[in-house]
C-alpha cells in the first residue's frame, strides 16, 4: 500500500510563534492514524494544514503521492477528496439531514435543488453507516451521536479517501462511541484513511493502528500502537512518565462535618429523589454516563436551575425561599462548568476582570473598583498556581484550556468559596495540566474546602475521590465509601443501570 | 501611555476620523471654526448623546432599547403638562425622572421576568409608550411651559454655552464611572459577554439587566426634558426615529451590538462625530437630501472599522513572515 498523506519538513509560523518545526511524517493508505500530543503541540495546526484552513506554511504536503497545497478548506475537500469531521459538530440545525450533508453541493435539476435525488442518494450513505435516522429527519431532533454520523456522510458524500476526526467523542455517550467505532472500522475496511486525534489513550488502542507523537510543534516519534504500552505513549506526548495522573498524593483531609445536604432532590425530567452528603475536606466523586442528570443536580444546588422537589441544606441550615446563584455565591458555593467557552469565561474578558468577577466586593477602594487591587489578586493566583503564559492582562479565550480552568478556579478561589464542584474539569485539558488541577484539588481540600467532582472519566472518578456517587438515568445507583475498594467492572454496572 | 492609546484605540481612530471631516469642512467653509458654530455642533449633539449614553447600557447587556424616543416624547409632555399647571420645576423634573425610571424598569421587566427577546419587547413598548403620549395629549401639543422650567436647561452659563450642554457632560460622566469604576459596570459587561457564565459566577442577571433598562429610560427622560426646555413646548410625536441616531452614535464609538463591550468616552465620540457631520454639511450647503446618503455612508464605514483594521494587522503579519 502507498502513502496516503506525507508531511515533509513542515514549518509553520504564527505571529512571534514558530508553531511547527520542521515536522515530516506519513500517513499509511487505509490505516487508522492517531494524532498525539498535548494541547498546543500542533496536532490542530498540522491538521488544518492538510485541510487548507491555513494557506500559508513552508513545506510539502503529498497527496497519494502527489504534491498539493490547498488554499481554501472546499479546495481540500472537492480536489484532495479530503474531509474533517470537528470536534464539535457543524450542523445547521433547522435543515434536514440530507441538505446538512450535501451543503453547497446539492444535487441540481435546471435550476432547482433535486431534493428527491439528494435524499436517495443520502439515504443510501446513512443506510451504508447503519443510521437509525432518515435524510428527510430535521437535525435538531438528532442526538449527538447522530449529528456526528452526519459529518461522516458528508465525508462519504465527497467520496473523501482520507476523514480525519478530531476528538469526535466528546460529546458522545459509550454507546454512541461504540457505534462510531463501528463505522470507523467499517470505512477502513473500504480502503478509507482516517486521521484520528484524541485525549482519550484507551481509544487510541481500541482502533488506532499507528500513531505519530507531537510534542512542542515537533515531531517526536511514530509507534506501533499493538506494540505499545500505555506508559511509553504518555512518556511519548509528556516527555516524562507519568503515573496514574488523578491519583491521590497525599492523605486525604476529610472530615464527618457535613457542609452540604441534599434530600430527595428532583427537578422533574432530569432528575428524581436525589439523597447525599459532602463533608468537609472531602472530594465526593459523580461518575455517570454522558445524560445521567449529573450536571443538572449541581446547576440546581447553586441556583441556576430550580428543583421542584427536595431540600437542600447548607451547613445544617435548609435553604429556603428562591434559590439563585447569586444568594449560592454569597453562602461560598460555585461550579466550574463543564463547558467553559460558553458558561465558564467572558470573551471579551481579560484574565484580571474573569477572576474578579464573582469577589467585586473586595476590590472596592471607597465607592469604586480599584483596577490595581483587581490585579495584584489575579496576578497572586497566576503565581500560586502557575498559569501560563503569565499574563493576567490576556484575554481568557486565548489561553490554553487548562489554564482557563486554573483561571475559573481561581475566580472561585477569589470569592473564598467554601465548596466547589467540578463539572468534568479536564475535559479538554492535556495530560501536564491535568495533572496540576489534581494536585490543586488537594491542596484546596487540605485547606478546609469540600469538592464534588462530577467525572465522565473512570480513571479520574476513581483516582480523586474519597466517595464516589454513581448516577444512571437521573438516580443515584450507587454510593461507594471505601475507595480502596473502587472496582471498574462494579462502577461501570451501576453507571449503565445494570445493577 | 501606550497602555491608554490599546484601551482606547476605537475611540481614538474615530476621534481623529472626526477631526479630519472637521478639517475638510473647515477648508471649505472657514466659518465652521467659528465659536458660535462650534456651540452649534455641541448643541446639535446633546439630545443624541443623552439618548445614545443610556442605550448604550441595553446594548452592552446585549439588549436594546427601541423605546426610548416615546420615553422621550412622554417626559415631555408630563412635564409640560406639570409646569403649565403650575408645579414647581425641581418637582416636574422628578416627576420627568420618574417616568424614565418606570418606563426602563417596564422594559427590564419584560426582558428579564417574562424572557423577551429585547427587540421585540422594546419595539412593542415603543407602540404603547407612543399610545400612551397620543391618548393623553389627544394629539394636540402643550404650549406655554414657563421660562422658570425653561431656563433650568436652556439658559446660558457663558460664552453662549446652555446649561443643557453640562447635562450632558454629566450624564456622560457618570455613564463612565457607572461602566468602569462600579460593581454594576463589570457586571453588565459581564452579562452582556455571556450570560450563562456571568449567572454562573454568581452575577445578578436580573437586577443587572433592570439596572441597564432603567439608566436608558432615566437618559431618554432628561433627553425629553432638555427638547421641551429648548422648544417650550411638548407634542406626541416628538422624538420619532431618536432612537436609530442613538443606535448609530453608540455603534460608531464602537459599542458590541453583541453585547459585552463599548465605552462612554466612545458613545460621546460617536455622538460628536454624527453632529459634526450634520452641521459640517449645513455649513458647506449640501443638500439635506445628500446629508442621509452621506451620513449612512459614515455609519457603515466607521462600523467596518474592526474589520479593516482586523484585515490590516493579518496583512502586517504576513508581510512580516514572507
Amino acid at each position: 500500500m502507498g502513502k496516503a498523506v506525507e508531511f515533509i519538513k513542515i514549518n509553520k509560523y504564527f505571529p512571534g510563534v514558530h508553531v511547527l518545526k520542521d515536522v515530516s511524517f506519513s500517513v499509511e493508505e487505509g490505516e487508522v492514524h492517531a494524532l498525539l500530543g498535548e494541547n498546543g503541540a500542533g496536532k490542530s495546526t498540522i491538521l488544518n494544514i492538510l485541510h487548507g484552513v491555513y494557506s500559508e506554511y513552508e513545506g510539502t504536503v503529498k497527496l497519494h503521492g502527489e504534491t498539493v497545497h490547498f488554499m481554501h478548506p472546499n479546495d481540500a475537500i472537492r480536489d484532495g477528496k479530503i474531509s474533517k469531521v470537528h470536534q464539535e459538530t457543524m450542523v445547521v440545525e433547522e435543515l434536514t439531514v440530507g441538505q446538512n450533508v450535501t451543503l453547497g453541493y446539492e444535487p441540481k435539476k435546471g435550476l432547482f435543488v433535486d431534493f428527491n435525488k439528494m435524499h436517495k442518494d443520502v439515504d443510501e450513505i446513512l443506510s451504508e453507516l447503519n443510521c437509525n435516522f432518515k435524510s428527510r429527519d430535521i437535525v435538531r431532533t438528532l442526538t449527538a451521536g447522530q449529528k456526528q454520523m452526519i459529518a461522516i456522510a458528508k465525508a462519504l458524500y465527497h467520496h473523501s479517501t482520507i476523514i480525519s476526526l478530531d476528538e469526535p467523542t466528546a460529546s458522545l455517550t459509550q454507546k454512541e462511541t461504540e457505534a462510531l467505532f463501528a463505522v470507523i472500522e467499517k470505512l477502513k475496511k473500504s480502503g478509507v484513511t482516517i486521521l484520528y486525534v484524541s485525549h482519550h489513550l484507551e481509544e487510541i488502542f481500541q482502533i488506532c493502528d499507528r500513531a505519530t507523537v507531537l510534542r512542542d510543534g515537533e515531531f517526536i516519534t511514530q509507534l506501533n500502537v499493538k506494540e505499545t504500552t500505555r506508559e511509553e505513549m504518555i512518556h511519548a506526548m509528556v516527555g516524562r512518565s507519568v503515573a496514574s495522573v488523578a491519583d491521590r498524593l497525599k492523605p486525604s483531609p476529610a472530615t464527618d462535618e457535613v457542609v452540604l445536604k441534599v434530600e430527595n432532590l428532583s427537578n422533574g425530567k432530569d432528575f428524581n429523589d436525589i439523597s447525599f452528603e459532602l463533608h468537609r475536606g472531602e472530594i465526593l466523586g459523580f461518575f455517570g454516563l454522558i445524560g445521567a442528570g449529573r450536571s443538572e443536580v449541581m446547576r440546581t444546588i447553586i441556583g441556576a436551575d430550580q428543583k421542584i422537589g427536595g431540600k437542600m441544606y447548607l451547613m445544617g441550615k435548609e435553604i429556603t425561599g428562591r434559590w439563585n446563584t447569586t444568594k449560592a455565591l454569597k453562602n461560598r458555593i460555585g461550579l466550574l462548568p463543564e463547558d467553559r467557552k460558553t458558561q465558564g469565561f467572558m470573551n471579551q474578558f481579560s484574565n484580571i476582570d474573569n477572576i474578579s468577577i464573582s469577589s467585586l466586593d473586595k476590590y472596592m477602594s471607597g465607592p469604586f473598583l480599584d483596577e490595581g487591587k483587581k490585579k495584584k489578586n489575579a496576578e497572586r493566583f497566576f503565581e500560586e498556581m502557575d498559569i501560563n503564559p503569565k499574563k493576567p492582562d490576556y484575554l481568557t479565550k486565548n489561553m490554553s484550556g487548562g489554564n482557563q480552568q486554573k483561571v475559573i478556579l481561581a475566580r472561585w478561589m477569589s470569592a473564598d468559596t467554601d465548596i466547589i464542584i467540578f463539572d468534568e474539569p479536564t475535559k479538554g485539558v492535556d495530560v501536564a495540566a491535568k495533572a496540576e488541577i489534581y494536585r490543586l484539588m488537594e491542596e484546596l481540600v487540605a485547606e478546609g474546602k469540600s469538592l464534588i467532582v462530577i467525572s465522565s472519566e473512570l480513571p479520574e472518578a476513581m483516582g480523586i475521590s474519597d466517595r464516589l456517587i454513581v448516577m444512571s438515568e437521573g438516580h443515584i445507583s450507587a454510593e461507594l465509601t471505601d475507595r480502596e475498594k473502587f472496582d471498574t467492572d462494579e462502577i461501570l454496572d451501576y453507571a449503565i443501570g445494570g445493577k | 501611555m501606550k497602555h491608554i492609546f490599546d484601551k482606547y484605540k476605537r475611540e481614538i481612530v474615530v476621534f481623529l476620523a472626526t477631526i479630519v471631516m472637521g478639517m475638510i469642512f473647515t477648508a471649505m467653509n472657514p466659518n465652521f471654526l467659528s465659536w458660535n458654530n462650534i456651540l452649534t455642533v455641541f448643541q446639535k449633539m446633546v439630545l443624541n448623546g443623552v439618548l445614545a449614553a443610556g442605550i448604550m447600557f441595553t446594548i452592552i447587556t446585549a439588549g436594546i432599547d427601541l423605546s426610548i424616543g416615546c420615553t422621550f416624547a412622554i417626559t415631555g409632555i408630563a412635564v409640560a403638562m406639570c409646569c403649565v399647571n403650575g408645579v414647581p420645576p425641581i418637582l416636574a423634573i422628578v416627576v420627568g425622572l420618574l417616568i424614565g425610571v418606570v418606563a426602563g424598569a417596564f422594559n427590564g421587566f419584560l426582558v428579564t421576568n417574562l424572557k423577551l427577546q429585547p427587540f421585540i419587547a422594546t419595539l412593542g413598548t415603543m407602540s404603547l409608550y407612543r399610545g400612551i403620549a397620543y391618548v393623553v395629549t389627544g394629539g394636540t401639543p402643550v404650549t406655554n411651559v414657563p421660562d422658570s422650567f425653561r431656563n433650568i436647561f436652556n439658559g446660558k452659563m457663558f460664552m453662549g454655552i446652555r446649561y443643557y450642554v453640562l447635562v450632558m457632560i454629566v450624564v456622560f460622566v457618570i455613564a463612565h464611572i457607572i461602566l468602569s469604576k462600579t460593581r454594576t459596570g463589570d457586571n453588565l459587561y459581564a452579562v452582556g459577554g455571556n450570560e450563562e457564565a456571568a449567572n454562573l459566577s454568581g452575577v445578578n442577571v436580573f437586577k443587572t439587566k433592570y439596572i441597564a433598562y432603567i439608566v436608558c429610560g432615566v437618559c431618554a427622560s432628561i433627553a425629553g426634558m432638555i427638547m421641551l426646555a429648548s422648544l417650550g413646548s411638548a407634542e406626541a410625536t416628538a422624538g420619532l426615529t431618536y432612537e436609530t441616531d442613538a443606535i448609530a452614535a453608540a455603534a460608531i464609538g464602537g459599542t458590541a451590538m453583541a453585547g459585552g463591550r463599548g465605552t462612554a468616552l466612545g458613545t460621546f465620540i460617536g455622538a460628536f462625530m454624527l453632529a459634526v457631520l450634520k452641521v459640517g454639511m449645513v455649513v458647506i450647503n449640501v443638500d439635506s437630501f445628500w446629508q442621509y446618503v452621506v451620513t449612512g455612508i459614515i455609519i457603515i464605514v466607521a462600523s467596518y472599522f474592526e474589520f479593516i483594521k482586523a484585515d490590516f494587522e493579518a496583512m502586517l503579519a504576513r508581510r512580516k513572515n514572507a
